[in-house]
Order: structure tokens, then C-alpha cells, then sequence
């Protein structure tokens, strides 16, 4: 990227095109300069180091636990292509900062510095080549922004009308109340029972509805990666199928008052033998 | 100093305090109320903005008044069209000024200033005789804002126009140097402006589109 | 009666009524301050005998002590601004009784000593210094807050404070660094240096100066009190209607914020007007000095925006003292209005923040490198860029408020959008650092400061504005590590850097670089590991604003808050360099840096009317450096290939 990114000010002369060295002699003189080597050498280096930064990223957001669906392993992919995608701007940037501390001289001392540095007032290709780079990485991360969102949108409310979904994937309604400082989970389908719990059958989809009594709550499956915030006076949607058994975590993140550090609650993610045995314990009637 | 005493022979009258033409300051001022304007034309965007998206949304069925004693709707044009006509009444001061009438001008400001007092303790009345209370849901809040809004807004306007009265009177509106004159109706005009859109959407906005809002605290529509 | 003024011309003057000042000559801060609480005394003790104690309403709220204690606050403003002053110009106008020379010479401080930071003094170096002292008092104290609020975090075994307290000073936290930022660059720099910079004697509008700064010296004890009332509670964002739940000390923050949005909009009215209109002759639009385009741009959002936050708490005191329901869902209000009316400000106010010390930066480091800007135009253009989109994109503070999911599409793009004119500044910066010889002093150190901490910021900015990125990182620590790498990281290390910058011009004596420079080091080194480690909490998924958490997030606590504690060690110590070398550090000739803009071509210290004659410019100020090396050798190249395509012919 930033082979021909810095040269002089070859654009400020007002020479006649066909003075101007060839695009290859330019280059070789480019390249032979005392410090573009070194600070190629440098940027690629420290391009490197995406690579441990990127595994730290993924270790620290499975460090309580790994992805429980599909939207989570959206996230965490997305969260990883940025990091990648990311690289060679940090890496750009700390490079020259770090070069530049010793490379192209340094000046001590009180007095203003007799010695100038060279005027380099613009440089057509240097920031032509910036703001192309800048530009593309960005139009890709749009780009791979919008399509991730779409997924996830996709997979949260599901493309398919309930009624039309086959019997053993039938979605099931939660519709989720947040009040300071509880989560209550009704289950309108199964006999209006409600829990403190949030109990789901795996690999079925699970659609929320959400609101609160008194203030702003955020229902966030952490690791299920589902967030929505819970409005007095409004009802919110989010959807979810969890691909793994076991237990989560759900917490609440929009600050809610005094206890909102302890609105916490679990989802136990079970087969359906077991949740329609729970929904049975419960009082309530068996999933259709 | 005999020379520089001498410059000062020059024509162009000069700002007492800096030194610089009239010309120059009345520029600067100029812009300093279109930005005075433009900052708040945002506040009142932002009351607007509010009226609208609550009487859109009619959260939890509460935004008309009870029983639906909505304000009438005369008082709010009869405070417009106060504040148009102490608008017109400063142009016309201004135009006469411009062309050295001196009456004209303390005609004009002083028959804004009183009209901008008649508007404003109109506004009092309108405030003080609402058919609901401030608590009394979404529209009831959004138009006692509105109608505070304008009430600030016509206090200003009493202040200015009044001064202008003072200011002539203290040989300070003169032919050559009238600009603080013109600054006050240009503020004039904006607070027509500012006036019509509160009366435009208190009057015409009222019933909600939204009909089926959630029950607060419920999972019904 | 004539005045000679600017010793050019004799103005005929109006009559002088009493002594030059006239009122003023009566009023200090004292008189302020006093007037003040006895104006707010009298309101509370008349208002408590109208309203009973103990009137609650249907929530069981002190609705009689809620409107009680806004009135207070509100009297409290005005009788402060009425004794120190502020009335006395409207009146004198409204009388016709307009200021003669005298009467401005006086207001400008002139022969009062140091009496003049006091008292209501239009001269605008005298203003400067005054937003100086109020933006190190307020960071000074948000710094206090900061570490009570890591020493809750980094005790992971108990609760430090009762949950009331905590959440009151984190929202005051907040609130008041925000406030600090918003005034640490743009107040000091923009009003001391800018009409310098530009080669005007004053600001536009000096008393109007003199009113942005003391309406923010009102605003400031309601919201300190909000903590012995109860506390506010809320988090800087006071999201409602969780405000109406809180003690009254949440009118504090309303009332601060009020008064803070008349003293912001006044004074960019007055920083827009003077950079549009007083610039000196000669100075056309492509030789103003990249700082003053800076300090424009944030005069521009501020005007437009802060009206927004303004308003949302006017709506916000209204619903919580007179039960108006603009944001009370039981009563039709809407929460989604109050989030919108909040980051229509709450977004475009961190480039209020970033972009004066941005541009203020880039003044240092082309002196500090003896170069040119890098391309004026494309910083220029960046200024522009990030103006222009930052009204675009408040939304994205709101992706999971399901407030429409739809609007999540197009302010993503927006967001992401602003990461290239943002980019271009960037960009100019690392262009002008590209083979200059570095100039190891302070404010220098202070430009790799702030260029690393910007992206780092910046790049986990963009992160965050990806909607699924957000659904994991939104209301966790990952957010708070990015703002405080925005707004502190950079914000603050640079606001370091130009007042390090400046310090000689404006104080008259040299820094002391040598103990200022380990404050600055420990404190960035220091920061790094901090909001390091809040990135590593925020992967893991740890809620902001908690108290307590699961023992998963302990040792990224610990570390960051044993870095919170060195910062403040580090802060203390650059502090410590300010304040010394302020009384007692050799006194700086009037250009120590070599600089070349107007602000270093004027006397140390500046004389009242700045400039003996004013400038005329010729050039912009960024007439460095020597011709480049490298050019003769391509010359030579080209020269060589074309004799050998001659030849080949």
C-alpha cells in the first residue's frame, strides 16, 4: 500500500510531461532512498502483529464462553475482519511516528532549529494513494457491515412467516419484561407461564418481545449475542436460535438505576424433551 | 496630532468605542443576529421536533388532553398576527429612518413596541386560560412549551422595540447610523416565523395518526 | 467630544455618564457570588412557605421540593449575572447611553491589575486566561471523580460507595470532563489566541465574551452541588425517564446544562463572527492559519447543536419539578425523543471537542518540524468533511435502542463515512511529520501523543459504528475505553500540547519542559494500560456503569485501575509544571518557538490593543522549511532520460 506512497513534491514542478522520469526510474530512486526501506521493513512488521492481536481478540471474547449462536459467531467474525482490515492504517501510523522519532534527524536544544526541514507543501500521489486506500477500506467495511447486519437481521426475526415454518421448528414468543432490577420471561404460547429463568429448547427459533414497566432496561444475551433495549411504553423485537446446550449469561445494559450492576439473570439452553418437560412442571401447556 | 486631527474630518462616521466605520460594525452585527437566529431556530426545531414525534407516536394512548378539550385555536393566529404587525410597524420605522423621517420612525417603533406588549400579555392570557393542565399528557406539555416559547420570544421583542424609543430619544438612531433599528426587525421577522410554525402545528396537529399504541407495561396494541 | 483611538483618528464620542465603567467599576465576583445566594436564598425561603413540604404526587415525588429547588438554581443564575454585571449593557443600551472609549478602555481591564480576571472584562486575552483556570479546575475535579470511581472497580470484593453515590459521580464524571473538554481548547485558545492568530485587536463582540465566560462560571455550582443533593445519578446522558426517579440534585445538572448551552452558543456566535469579519488585511480564505478553520468548525456545531441538548432539559426540568410528560411514557411521553433530542448534540460534540486541538496541533507540529503544513487543503477539506457528516450520524448511539432497526442501515454508512475526511487529517498530520526534522520539546511529544491515541480511537470508532459489532460491544467497557481514547487520549494530550504550546505567549514565562514531560509520559503510558485493559474487559463482555462484577472481568479491573491511579499521578505532575512555572519560570521572549503565525509577531506580554499597528499578510503562515533535496536529484533523472531518449533517436 505504500510502495509509491510518499514521494516529493514531483507534482509542485511545473515540468513538461515528457521531461519526467519513467514511472520505474521513479520508483528506483524512490526505493533507493536511505530511509524507505527501513520504514517498508517496519511497516510490514508491525502488519504482522495483527496476527497475535487478532488470536488476544478471540480469546478474551470466548473467555466466557464461545458463540452459543449464529448471530454471535456473525459478531465475533466481524469483530476479527476489522481487526484484520484495520491493520495496515495502525501499522502506517506507528510506523512513521516511531521512524520519525529518530530516521529523518532530530533537534535539541533551545533555540529554534536553524537547520529546515524540505517543504513538502502537497503530494499528488501520496494523497491520492491515502485517500484511495482509506476510502476502499472503508467501502469494504460498509460493505461487509451492511451484509453482516442484514444476516443477523435476518436470523433474528426470521425470513420466514411463523405459521409457515415446519412443526419442529416452530418459533417460540417470549415476551420479556424488564423492571428495576428483574428480567421476567412469560411464554404467551405455552400457557401464559412466566420465569425469572429464561428457559429455550435448542435449534428453535426464539423471538422476543420486549418491554419495561418503569425505565430504559438493554436485554443482552451475552452470549447468544442478542441485545435490544427494553423502552417503557414500546414494544421492541429480536429473535434468536441458540445452537448450544447449556448455560448463559443475561445482564442488562443500559444503566437502570441504584441495582443495575445486579440485574442479571441466566438462559438454559435445553432439548426440547427437556424444555417441554419444564414448560409441564411449570403448569403450563405443551409446545404444539 | 494636528494631522491625525485632521483625518477625523473625513466623512464616514466611526463606531465610538473601536474607532472603525459603521459600516464595518453594522456588518459584523448583522452577522452575529443571523447566528443568534440560527441558533435558535434550533431550539425551536427542537420543540417542533418533539410536538411532531409525540403526536405521531401517541404513546400509550396519552396524548390527547382529557376528553379531548383541545386549545382553541383563534387566540393562537390572533398572537401571530400581533407579532406580524409590530414586525411591519419596525420595517416601516426602519424605512422611515433611512430616508431621514424621524417621525415615521418613532411612530413605527413606538406602535410596535406597544403592540409587541399587547401580544405578549395575549400570550399570558392564552397561557393562563388553557382548557387543561401541563400534566395532562404529551400535547398538553408540547403546546404550554410552544406557547412559553413565544411568550419568551415577544418579551425579547418588548424589550428591543422599546428601546429603539429610548435610543432615538437619546440621539442615538440617527440617518447615518440606524443599524441596530434594522437588526431588531430582522429579529422581528424571525419571531413571526418562529410564531407561525408553533400556531401552525398546535393548531392543525391534534388528533393522533396512531391509533393503536401499546398499553404501557403491556404486551397488548 | 472626540477620542483618539488606536492613536489613527479622533471619533467623536457620546456623552459620558459618570466615571468610565460606569456600574461596572462596582461589580467583581464577590459582589456575583453574594448577590447570587441572596437572590437564591430569598427564592427558597419565599418559595417554602408557598408550597408546603411533604406535597407528593401519584409517584410519591417531592414535586413541591423539585420546582423549589429549580427555582433556587435558576435564581442563583440570575442573581449572579446581575452582580457581577452582565445586565448593565442591555440596560446602558436600552437607555441609549452607549460606551464611549473610556467606558471600553475600562471594561478592557485597562489599568486595573490583576483585579481584571475578577471582574466582567471584555479583553479577550483576559477572558482567555479565565476559561484557562475554570478548564484545569474542572478537569482537576472530574480527575477526583475518576479515581473514587476506579477505586470502586479495582476493590472487586465490596462496594466502596452506596449505589446513589456511585452513579451520581460517574454521571458527574461525565458531565463535567465533557464540559472541560468543550472548554480546555476552544475556550483558552480560541479566545486568547484566534483574534491574535487573525490580527484583530479584540473579538467581535467582547462584552458577549465576557458573558459566555461567566454564564459558564454560574452554571458551574449547581452542577457540583447536584452531589450534595442527593446526586444526579443518571450517567452523563441523564437518559429519562430514569432522571424523574432521581434525588433533586438532577436539577443541578439540568440547570448547569441550560446555562452552559447560553454560554456555548453565545460564544460561537462571537468565535464565528470574528474569524468571518476581523481577520486582517490580506489574510484571504486560503492564508487563514489551519487552528482559526478549526476553532470555526466548532463554532458551527456548537451553534447549531447545542440548542438540541438545551432543550431536551428544558423538557427534561419540565417533566421532573412541574410533571410535564414529554418523556414520561404513562402520561404519552416518548424515551426515543428524548435519546434523539440528546445525540443530535451528544455527537457532533465530541468533533467540538476533537477538532480545535486537532487543528491546534497542526499549527505545533509545523513549527516543531520546521515544514510546511502537509497539503492545507485536504485539512481543510477534513474539517469540512467531518462538519458536514457529524450531523449525520447520532443514530448510531441509539442501534439498539429499537428505535428503527431500518435507520440502522443508512447511519452505519454514515459512520463509517466520517472515517475518511477524518482520515484526511490524519493523513495531513503524518504527511507533515514524512522526513521533517523533529524538534524534541513538549508540545511535540504531545502531537505522537495525540496522532497514536486518535488511532486508536478512531479505529475502534469504527467498530463501533458497525450495527453487529455494536449489538456485543453497546452499553459495555469497550465503548468507554474508545470515547475516553477520543476524547481523552486525544483530546486531552493534545489540549496538553497547545496549551504547553502557547503557555509563553499567554503567561509570559517558559514552561518547565523537564518536569512537564514526565507528567506527560507517565500520564500517556499510564492511559495505555488503562483503557488497554477496558478494551479487554468490553471483549469480554463487562457492562459499563456497574459497581460490581463477575469475578471474570477482576484483573482487567485491576490493571486499569492501577493505570487510572498513575494517570492522576502523572496529571498532578504536569499540573504541578503549569502552576510553578506560571509564578516563577523565566520569563519567555515574545516569539520562543521560530513561529511565524501573527500570535508570535506581538509583544510578550500581548499590550492591550495587540497589535501597535495592525498586520497586513501577505503569505500564509506556513513558510518553512528549504527546497527539497530529493527534487535536484529527480531533475537530474529526468534530464539523464531524456538525453537518452535523444540519443536512442
Amino acid at each position: 500500500m505504500s510502495i509509491v506512497d510518499d514521494r516529493p513534491a514531483a507534482a509542485d514542478q511545473p515540468e513538461e510531461p515528457t521531461n519526467r522520469p519513467e514511472v520505474t526510474y521513479r520508483l528506483r530512486e524512490w526505493l533507493a532512498r536511505p530511509y524507505v526501506r527501513p520504514i517498508l521493513t517496519m511497516f510490514v512488521l508491525f502488519c504482522l502483529l495483527v496476527i497475535p492481536i487478532a488470536w488476544l481478540v478471540v480469546f478474551f471474547m470466548n473467555m466466557s464462553g464461545a458463540p452459543a449462536s449464529d448471530i454471535m459467531s456473525e459478531i465475533e467474525q466481524t469483530i476479527l475482519v476489522f481487526t484484520i482490515v484495520s491493520a495496515p492504517l495502525m501499522s502506517i501510523t506507528l510506523t512513521i511516528l516511531l521512524y520519525s522519532l529518530f530516521g529523518w534527524g532530530r533537534v535539541t536544544g533551545d533555540e529554534p532549529p536553524m537547520q529546515e526541514s524540505p517543504a513538502i507543501r502537497s503530494n499528488a500521489i501520496g494523497s491520492y494513494l491515502w485517500i484511495g486506500a482509506t476510502s476502499v477500506l472503508a467501502a469494504f467495511l460498509v460493505i461487509w457491515g451492511l451484509l453482516a447486519l442484514a444476516n443477523i437481521t435476518a436470523s433474528s426475526y426470521g425470513s420466514i412467516p411463523a405459521n409457515q415454518q415446519p412443526n419442529s421448528t416452530r418459533p417460540i414468543d417470549v415476551n420479556v419484561t424488564g423492571q428495576q432490577w428483574v428480567w421476567t420471561f412469560e411464554y404467551p404460547d405455552q400457557g401464559k407461564i412466566t420465569s425469572d429463568v429464561l428457559v429455550v429448547p435448542i435449534d428453535t427459533p426464539i423471538y422476543f418481545n420486549v418491554t419495561s414497566v418503569d425505565v430504559i432496561h438493554s436485554f443482552w444475551v451475552v452470549e447468544l449475542g442478542v441485545k435490544i433495549d427494553a423502552n417503557p411504553g414500546a414494544i421492541t423485537n429480536t429473535g434468536v436460535t441458540p445452537n448450544k446446550l447449556g448455560n448463559f449469561n443475561i445482564r442488562c445494559a443500559e444503566l437502570c438505576g441504584l441495582h443495575h450492576a445486579y440485574m442479571e439473570t441466566q438462559i438454559q439452553v435445553v432439548t426440547q424433551e427437556q424444555f417441554d418437560s419444564w414448560v409441564r412442571e411449570m403448569g403450563g401447556k405443551r409446545t404444539v | 496630532m494636528s494631522d491625525l486631527t485632521t483625518k477625523s474630518e473625513l466623512p464616514v462616521p466611526r463606531s465610538a468605542t473601536t474607532g472603525e466605520p459603521v459600516i464595518t460594525t453594522a456588518r459584523r452585527n448583522r452577522l452575529g443576529i443571523w447566528l443568534c437566529i440560527v441558533s435558535d431556530a434550533a431550539g425551536t426545531v427542537a420543540l417542533l421536533v418533539a410536538y411532531a414525534y409525540l403526536w405521531s407516536l401517541n404513546v400509550n394512548n396519552a396524548w390527547a388532553p382529557p376528553k379531548d378539550t383541545w386549545a382553541d385555536p383563534l387566540p393562537f393566529w390572533l398572537i401571530w398576527a400581533g407579532a406580524v404587525v409590530a414586525a411591519l410597524a419596525m420595517w416601516w420605522a426602519v424605512a422611515g429612518i433611512r430616508t431621514g423621517r424621524t417621525g415615521q420612525f418613532i411612530t413605527g417603533s413606538v406602535l410596535a413596541s406597544v403592540v409587541a406588549l399587547v401580544t405578549f400579555i395575549g400570550q399570558i392570557v392564552q397561557l393562563s386560560t388553557f382548557p387543561f393542565d401541563i400534566t395532562d399528557g404529551a400535547y398538553a406539555s408540547t403546546t404550554f412549551w410552544l406557547c412559553i416559547a413565544t411568550a419568551l420570544h415577544l418579551s425579547v421583542v418588548g424589550f428591543l422595540t422599546s428601546a429603539m424609543v429610548g435610543r432615538f430619544r437619546a440621539g442615538r438612531v440617527t440617518r447615518e447610523d440606524h443599524s441596530h433599528a434594522r437588526l431588531v426587525a430582522m429579529w422581528m421577522t424571525w419571531v413571526c416565523v418562529a410564531v407561525f410554525l408553533g400556531a401552525f402545528f398546535a393548531t392543525t396537529m391534534n388528533t393522533s395518526p396512531n391509533t393503536n399504541s401499546p398499553t404501557f407495561g403491556t404486551f397488548q396494541e | 467630544m472626540t477620542a483618539v483611538i488606536h492613536e489613527q483618528q479622533a471619533v467623536p464620542q457620546p456623552k459620558q455618564h459618570g466615571k468610565p465603567g460606569g456600574f461596572l467599576r462596582h461589580t467583581n465576583i464577590v459582589t456575583g457570588v453574594v448577590l447570587g445566594l441572596v437572590l437564591a436564598l430569598v427564592t427558597y425561603a419565599i418559595g417554602g412557605l408557598l408550597v408546603p413540604w411533604g406535597t407528593e404526587n401519584s409517584n410519591f415525588l417531592q414535586v413541591g421540593e423539585s420546582a423549589l429547588v429549580a427555582a433556587t438554581y435558576t435564581a442563583w443564575v440570575i442573581g449572579f449575572m446581575i452582580g457581577i454585571g452582565a445586565f448593565a449593557g442591555p440596560i446602558r443600551w436600552w437607555l441609549g447611553h452607549d460606551l464611549t472609549h473610556a467606558d471600553a478602555e475600562y471594561l478592557a481591564g485597562k489599568g486595573q491589575g490583576r483585579g481584571k480576571y475578577w471582574k466582567y472584562t471584555t479583553d479577550h486575552k483576559v477572558v482567555g486566561i479565565q476559561y484557562l483556570v475554570m478548564g484545569l479546575f474542572l478537569l482537576g475535579f472530574g480527575g477526583l471523580l475518576a479515581m473514587w470511581i476506579r477505586t470502586e472497580l479495582g476493590v472487586t470484593w465490596a462496594e466502596v460507595f452506596d449505589p446513589n453515590f456511585y452513579n451520581s459521580i460517574i454521571g458527574t464524571h461525565g458531565i463535567v470532563m465533557v464540559i472541560a473538554m468543550i472548554i480546555i481548547a476552544a475556550g483558552p485558545l480560541g479566545n486568547f489566541i484566534m483574534p491574535l492568530m487573525i490580527g484583530a485587536r479584540d473579538m467581535a463582540f467582547p462584552r458577549l465574551n465576557a458573558l459566555s465566560f461567566w454564564l459558564l462560571f454560574a452554571a458551574v455550582p449547581p452542577l457540583v452541588s447536584n452531589l450534595l443533593l442527593g446526586g444526579m445519578r443518571d450517567g452523563w446522558t441523564a437518559y429519562q425517564p430514569l432522571g424523574t426517579q432521581a434525588p433533586v440534585g438532577m436539577i443541578g445538572y439540568q440547570v448547569c446544562i441550560i446555562t452552559f448551552a447560553f454560554s456555548t452558543g453565545i460564544a460561537g456566535v462571537n468565535l464565528f463572527t470574528t474569524i468571518v469579519t476581523m481577520r486582517a488585511r490580506g489574510m484571504t480564505w486560503n492564508r487563514v492559519p489551519v487552528f482559526v478553520i478549526g476553532i470555526l468548525a466548532a463554532a458551527i456545531m456548537g451553534l447549531v447543536w447545542f440548542p438540541m441538548y438545551q432543550y431536551s432539559q428544558v423538557m427534561a426540568l419540565s417533566d421532573f419539578a412541574f410533571e410535564s410528560a414529554f418523556f414520561i411514557p404513562q402520561n404519552g411521553g416518548s424515551v426515543w425523543l428524548y435519546e434523539n433530542l440528546f445525540w443530535l448534540l451528544g455527537h457532533p460534540e465530541v468533533y467540538v471537542i476533537v477538532i480545535p486541538v486537532t487543528a491546534a496541533l497542526m499549527e505545533v507540529m509545523v513549527v516543531f518540524l520546521r515544514k510546511p503544513l502537509f497539503s492545507y487543503k485536504i485539512a481543510v477539506a477534513g474539517f469540512a468533511g467531518v462538519v458536514g457528516i457529524s450531523s449525520l450520524v447520532w443514530v448510531h448511539h441509539m442501534y439498539m435502542t429499537g428505535w428503527s432497526p431500518a435507520a440502522n442501515y443508512p447511519f452505519m454508512l454514515s459512520t463509517e463515512l466520517i472515517s475518511i475526511p477524518f482520515g484526511f487529517l490524519v493523513l495531513v498530520m503524518l504527511g507533515t511529520i514524512w522526513r521533517g526534522k523533529v524538534w524534541t520539546r513538549l508540545p511535540m511529544m504531545c502531537v505522537y501523543a495525540l496522532l497514536w491515541n486518535k488511532i486508536v480511537g478512531g479505529i475502534t470508532g469504527v467498530y463501533l459504528s458497525d450495527v453487529p459489532v455494536d449489538q456485543y460491544m453497546h452499553g459495555g467497557m469497550f465503548v468507554v475505553a474508545h470515547f475516553h481514547f477520543m476524547l481523552m487520549g486525544a483530546g486531552l494530550f493534545g489540549a496538553m500540547g497547545a496549551i504547553a504550546y502557547w503557555f509563553p505567549k499567554m503567561t509570559g514565562r517558559m514552561l518547565n519542559e523537564r518536569i512537564g514531560s514526565i507528567g506527560l509520559w507517565l500520564s500517556f503510558f499510564a492511559f495505555q494500560l488503562t483503557f488497554g485493559s477496558m478494551f479487554v474487559a468490553g471483549l469480554q463482555g463487562q457492562p459499563r456503569r456497574v459497581l460490581q462484577f463477575d469475578d471474570a472481568f477482576n484483573v482487567s479491573n485491576w490493571l486499569s485501575t492501577i493505570g487510572a491511579y498513575l494517570i492522576g499521578v502523572g496529571m498532578m505532575i504536569f499540573l504541578y509544571a503549569i502552576i510553578t512555572s506560571w509564578r516563577s519560570n523565566v520569563i519567555a521572549p515574545s516569539n520562543p518557538w521560530g513561529a511565524k503565525t501573527l500570535e508570535w509577531q506581538t509583544a510578550t506580554p500581548v499590550p492591550l490593543n495587540n497589535f501597535p499597528v495592525l498586520p497586513v499578510v501577505t503569505s500564509d503562515p506556513y513558510d518553512y522549511g528549504v527546497p527539497d533535496p530529493y527534487l535536484a536529484i529527480e531533475k537530474k533523472l529526468s534530464d539523464e532520460n531524456q538525453d537518452t531518449k535523444v540519443g536512442a533517436r
